[in-house]
């Protein structure tokens, strides 16, 4: 297991900070709407893959930019920085918005992409099954709703309040604002998804609070050549099942 | 201080019947139930609200003030121009002022119209002031927090162009597109109405007034802080070419008044806590994703934190601009608060939370005929 390399790339403006370490075909991570929790669950990858695991504009380590106000503008941002990198055909995983991005990207990039994962992905409408607006609901409510053992999490909060954390947060949920306030669900999907001809793997957890399971059956329903794995956990499958990280490293292989 | 100086009016309308356990919300705003609305009641307070202004021209009260809040008892004018169109037939002298419709809530040829049509009924008696909204307001609406403040800088430029240039023009931008911006009436006052922003002290928006050459009032602001906020608006200001009179910047008060301190403190003390901890209570909802830049949310955090503990009527009077007791008193702290922020418009709230209607008509009256002439006559001795 190769410990994550910090690179810096300049993408259209916007400083672009990935991780990456491993050897063998490119393996991109899509993070959700959050960085909690950091990147370090994808060296598990990296005995197998060249893993890269690049911050969102506006998330993490990544610099910001304000004139970014839709997903198309995240999927222009990509394909910009898998030039940058050379990548000429990558495996795409994507975690909550994260799989959305993928998804979206895998359908208008479809030739880009070896292999695509989408783990609990967000922004769906499913009027029986809604996922949950994380814009509307308050922080303190939130964190504990994304694991169903909290255990996992607890080590990323600050003990006591901390202003910088606050601030941390406050700046990805304001870039999440900017994109996704006014539209949270994307009503277009549905007719897109179709074109998502590469090997496609859905993976939840049975305990996802934010979008539930239930969701994996509608998605099924507009991708039926997709596989599927459900696993013991909640929404953040990525730190809380090394089994769920195993079995797509696995279909991926 | 010099010449003539102004006072308004200002209230809120506040739904003051509050259920029981009201306590056990961490918010009387944006997800506090419509349930507890009861419109009978309603309909006695807006009578009620609206013959306390009505009152106020009658007691020579410069100007009557209300504005915009929603999904909140704090406030029942959720749409203000409606209010002032009623203000309008009742009241002779007063300016009216709506201070104001958030621009962002409404599509902006919409606005200039409501306004111009207010301003045409009253013969030029509106005045205007655009606040970015709080950021509860935007729990309320499909509007991002986000792209809030460009947003309201187009919105902005749109209502001036309409009332500024002969119709019609036209405007391609990011938020709106007009083929034909020519909105009837236009206002009775060429090019339009006084404005001002209203804010709590961001210094984008202090900059958009600079700019625009509009008055500003903060609100919820410390006594220092504000000051230091009409200081920078004075120099933002001369950059762009404008030079602010004292007029310009309406000092929000706090007032009440009567025959002894203690009667006021025991009259008032009551109704100001209720309004800062009750009805003032928006927990996180201050402050939606993108509404504030991180800096911002951190300041304010950070003081939120240390505003923490029991309502002290004494530490609050020393904070923000709050005028209790005699005429002589009150008379004395706008005297030398109106020197220390360099203005001569006092932007006085006369009613808040569920103070009763004797109490707040007793106040009027008593800052109409013992304060308003107390201070006039200090102005004229210089």
């Amino acid at each position: 297991m190769a410990k994550l390399v910090r690179e810096k790339h300049t993408i259209d403006g916007v400083e672009t900070v990935l991780y990456a370490a491993g050897q063998g075909e490119p393996l991109v991570f899509f993070h959700g709407a959050g960085t909690l929790g950091g990147l370090e669950f994808a060296e598990t990858w990296t005995d197998r893959f060249r893993v890269i695991v690049p911050f969102h504009p506006g998330f993490g380590e990544s610099g910001d930019d304000p004139t970014l106000t839709e997903p198309h503008d995240y999927l222009m941002h990509y394909l910009e920085l898998f030039d940058a990198l050379g990548l000429d055909k990558v495996n795409l995983v994507g975690l909550s918005f994260g799989g959305y991005l993928a998804a979206k990207f895998a359908v208008e990039h479809g030739h880009r992409i070896k292999k695509l994962v989408l783990a609990a992905p967000a922004c769906m409408p499913d009027e029986k099954h809604p996922m949950v607006d994380i814009l509307a609901v308050p922080a303190e409510t939130l964190v504990p709703m994304l694991v169903s053992n909290f255990d996992v999490l607890k080590k990323y909060l600050p003990e006591k309040p901390d202003l910088n954390f606050i601030g941390d947060r406050y700046r990805e949920a304001t870039t999440f604002a900017r994109l996704m306030w006014e539209h949270p669900l994307d009503f277009r999907l549905p007719r897109h998804l179709h074109r998502l001809k590469m090997p496609t793997l859905l993976v939840w957890g049975d305990e996802d609070r934010i979008v539930p399971i239930q969701q994996l059956e509608t998605w099924k329903k507009y991708i039926p050549e997709a596989q599927s794995r459900t696993f013991k956990s909640g929404h953040l499958i990525h730190l809380e099942s090394p089994e769920a990280l195993e079995a797509i490293a696995k279909f991926l292989e | 201080m010099s010449g003539r100086l102004r006072f308004n009016a200002m209230h809120f309308m506040p739904y003051i019947y509050l259920p029981e356990n009201h306590k056990d919300y961490k918010s009387l705003w944006v997800d506090f139930s419509n349930k507890n609305y009861d419109p009978e009641k309603g309909h006695e307070l807006y009578n009620r609200y609206l013959s306390e202004l009505v009152l106020a021209d009658r007691l020579g009260f410069d100007a009557i003030v209300v504005n915009e809040h929603h999904n909140t008892v704090y406030s029942m004018m959720a749409t203000p121009n409606v209010i002032a169109a009623a203000l309008i037939p009742q009241t002779k002298n007063a300016r009216i002022c709506v201070w104001g419709v958030p621009p962002n809530f409404m599509l902006p040829n919409r606005l200039a119209e409501e306004y111009a049509i207010l301003d045409v009924m009253s013969k030029g008696r509106l005045e205007i002031a655009f606040p970015l909204g709080t950021g509860m307001e935007y729990w309320a609406h499909p509007i991002s927090p986000a792209q809030a403040r460009e947003r309201f800088r187009e919105s902005l430029k749109i209502m001036l162009q309409a009332w500024s240039e002969d119709g019609p023009t036209t405007h391609y931008g990011k938020f709106y597109t007009y083929r034909f911006l020519n909105p009837w009436p236009r206002p009775y006052q060429r090019p339009h109405p006084p404005c001002y922003i209203v804010g709590s002290g961001s210094p984008e928006t202090i900059e958009i007034a600079a700019e625009l050459g509009f008055g500003y009032s903060s609100v919820f602001v410390p006594r220092k802080k504000a000051e230091e906020l009409n200081a920078t608006l004075r120099e933002r200001s001369a950059c762009y070419g404008h030079t602010m009179r004292p007029d310009q910047f309406p000092l929000l008060t706090y007032v009440y008044v009567a025959e002894t301190q203690d009667e006021a403190e025991r009259e008032y003390a009551i109704h100001l806590q209720r309004f800062f901890e009750d009805y003032a209570r928006a927990a996180a909802y201050i402050a939606p994703p993108g509404y504030l830049s991180v800096d911002q949310l951190k300041i304010r955090a950070e003081g939120a934190d240390k505003m923490h503990g029991g309502f002290d009527l004494d530490a609050i009077s020393k904070s923000f601009f709050i005028a209790v007791g005699t005429p002589e008193k009150v008379a004395n702290l706008l005297g030398e608060w109106g020197t220390q922020m360099g203005t001569n418009h006092f932007n006085n709230v006369v009613h808040v939370a569920d103070m009763p209607y004797w109490k707040t008509v007793k106040n009027m009256t008593l800052f109409a005929e013992e304060v308003i002439p107390r201070l006039q006559a200090g102005g004229k001795e210089e």
